[in-house]
């Protein structure tokens, strides 16, 4: 009898995991725990699902990319509900146990909903976060003629194009000065604002909004903060997302804003590891407790959980606080590391054109790379995310930095 | 050992003459022939890039088809994948251009196709016994070999210089 994995979430981190262990051990008995009816699948592409590029087919793990171990046990529709260190078990929300000899906690995280915004609980609001969110979206805009998003992240941006490419009506309601203000300062997204406003989305900034009114047929519409009010058949919530670590409750294990994960993934109680949205890893740049939900970090740390969970020790190397690539609009996106440079003493360089910005940001003293921000852009953007990540000595290429002629042979030994 | 070949750089082989680049945009055109893929719009585009370096030395640099290829672990649409031939390959059809992988390159080897909006790189020529920019080469700085040979080759060479140095 080979040696029991139990998964508790099965999305980037928990299948990178469950895949990385089947490879290392071959006899090992792997269960994995979703709490989704839908088989795993890769979660970023949901935004194609609501303007139907895509179908629930086309973007299973299943198969592609590192998920091609087989062997691996996936239980969807099995929510943790309790977890008992000392019998190692844990209980689905279903009443079912299961012993463990390892777990893994990538359990994810939930949208978050504001709780002074009234009436989020209405037919026709939607958090993006599932397949099957996804697939409600699709079905509302069948009907709905105007869609209200509330927060311009990332992934509501990309929920709006989906919905404008449906010819739905768009208007986005962000409360900062800018879109996508988590990803760079409000003057630097200038070729991004325009590039938005020419496919037709409407965007009101420094806004919030205060209720979402009803009628028979659920949403009608928003109220906002300046006392106005916009009729819509459909609101997307995106106000970023909260780690999902309610079935730990009760137990004595470190949480702080996520799950407490030493340098090798594993938590503070022995024989249980976590990756993902769910846990704290530690931003090699600034060297602060970070949790981020992007796919690229939740597979990279689930690889790392994986390998320690089989014995392998291996350190994780951190997680970019900021770090996504992106296109929208037509306009490619990546912003890494400290970008946000307004009023800082940061070593800053930007070079712009009428439709591209690149902005490199070196720290105080001038002697490392710490950030950059590229749109429209994007050359050579891996190579700048190795210096930053990797903390490389930047003598001799800092000039190759600045001007954007960097390539990898000034990296080669001479 | 693996028995599976790689394309290795010797930069000190290399002249820039830039043969490789123009080979790999033909084999990579609709026709694979130079005169229609230079009428051919959008024209096609090389997957490997030469650089320039200290004085003089030139640098062909190509996908790496990395052992733990980050660009494998980030792509969000499942459109990276390792091949029977150990090539890592972008499938053209689940490519959705989000540049995750373009990120994530430490070579800055993945290119941005703004026609099509999808991401391209080195593919080791499939259809073919050699890559086409190995084939192209003709200063042997571009090779395909099995990491075997190659080691066993800068072995050898290796042990000449110093048997030349210790005689001369």
């Amino acid at each position: 009898m080979g040696r029991k994995y139990v998964i508790v979430g099965g999305s980037a981190a928990g299948m990178a995991a469950a895949h990385t262990i089947r490879k290392k051990d071959r006899n090992g008995n792997i269960t994995v725990l979703s709490n989704e009816k839908a088989q795993p699948y890769f979660r970023p592409m949901i935004p194609y699902i609501i303007n139907g590029k895509k179908r629930p087919d086309d973007i299973f793990l299943s198969g592609s990319g590192i998920f091609t171990q087989g062997g691996i046990s996936v239980k969807t529709g099995f929510g943790a509900k309790s977890i008992d260190f000392q019998k190692k078990t844990v209980t689905t929300a279903s009443g079912e146990a299961f012993l463990y000899d390892k777990i893994l906690f990538s359990s994810g995280s939930t949208p978050y909903l504001p709780e002074n915004i009234e009436g989020l609980d209405s037919e026709g609001v939607f958090s993006l976060k599932t397949l099957s969110d996804a697939q409600g979206m699709a079905k509302r805009s069948e009907t709905a003629t105007h869609v209200v998003m509330l927060g311009g992240g990332i992934l509501n941006l990309k929920a709006a194009f989906a919905l404008l490419e449906k010819k739905l009506s768009v208007t986005m309601v962000v409360y900062s000065p800018e879109v996508l203000s988590q990803l760079m300062d409000p003057k630097d997204a200038f070729p991004i604002r325009n590039a938005l406003d020419n496919a037709g989305l409407n965007i009101i900034t420094g806004i919030s909004a205060t209720q979402v009114l009803t009628d028979s047929s659920g949403v009608c519409g928003v109220a906002l903060d300046n006392g106005s009010q916009i009729a819509c058949q459909m609101v997307c919530v995106g106000k970023g997302v909260v780690p999902d670590t309610g079935f730990l409750n009760g137990n004595d294990i470190k949480i702080d804003k996520g799950i407490f994960s030493d340098p090798y993934t594993q938590t503070s109680i022995k024989d249980a590891y976590t990756a993902g949205d769910v846990a704290v890893a530690i931003d090699p740049v600034t060297g602060e407790k970070t949790v981020t939900s992007l796919w690229t970090h939740a597979v990279e740390m689930g690889i790392c959980a994986g390998l320690n969970m089989t014995g392998s020790k291996t350190v994780y190397t951190g997680t970019l606080g900021i770090m996504n690539a992106t296109q929208v609009a037509d306009v490619p996106l990546v912003s890494m590391g400290i970008v946000h440079t307004k009023n800082s003493e940061y070593e800053t360089h930007a070079k712009k054109t009428r439709l591209t910005y690149r902005k490199i940001v070196f720290s105080k003293d001038g002697t490392r790379l710490i950030g950059a921000l590229f749109i429209g852009d994007i050359k050579n953007a891996g190579i700048y995310r190795y210096v930053i990540r990797e903390k490389k000595n930047i003598n001799g290429i800092k000039s190759h930095l600045i001007n954007h002629t960097v390539h990898y042979g000034h990296f080669m030994q001479p | 050992m693996s028995d599976l070949k790689e394309i290795f750089v010797n930069t000190q082989h290399c002249t820039g003459c830039l043969s490789c680049k123009l080979a790999c945009a033909v084999q990579h055109s609709k026709n694979k022939d130079l005169f229609s893929a230079l009428s051919q719009d959008p024209k096609p585009k090389s997957r490997l890039y030469v650089e320039w370096l200290w004085g003089n030395t030139k640098v062909p640099v190509l996908c790496r088809h990395c052992e733990d290829a980050p660009c494998v672990n980030a792509c969000i649409s499942g459109a990276i994948t390792r091949a029977e031939n150990n090539a890592v390959i972008t499938n053209t059809d689940k490519c959705i251009g989000c540049w995750t992988c373009v990120m994530v390159c430490p070579y800055g080897v993945i290119g941005r196709d703004k026609d099509l909006k999808i991401a391209y790189r080195c593919d080791r020529c499939p259809d073919q016994d050699h890559p086409a920019c190995v084939d192209a080469c003709p200063t042997e700085a571009l090779t395909y070999a099995t990491v075997d040979k190659f080691s066993a080759e800068k072995r050898q060479a290796a042990s000449r210089e110093v048997a030349q140095g210790q005689g001369g």
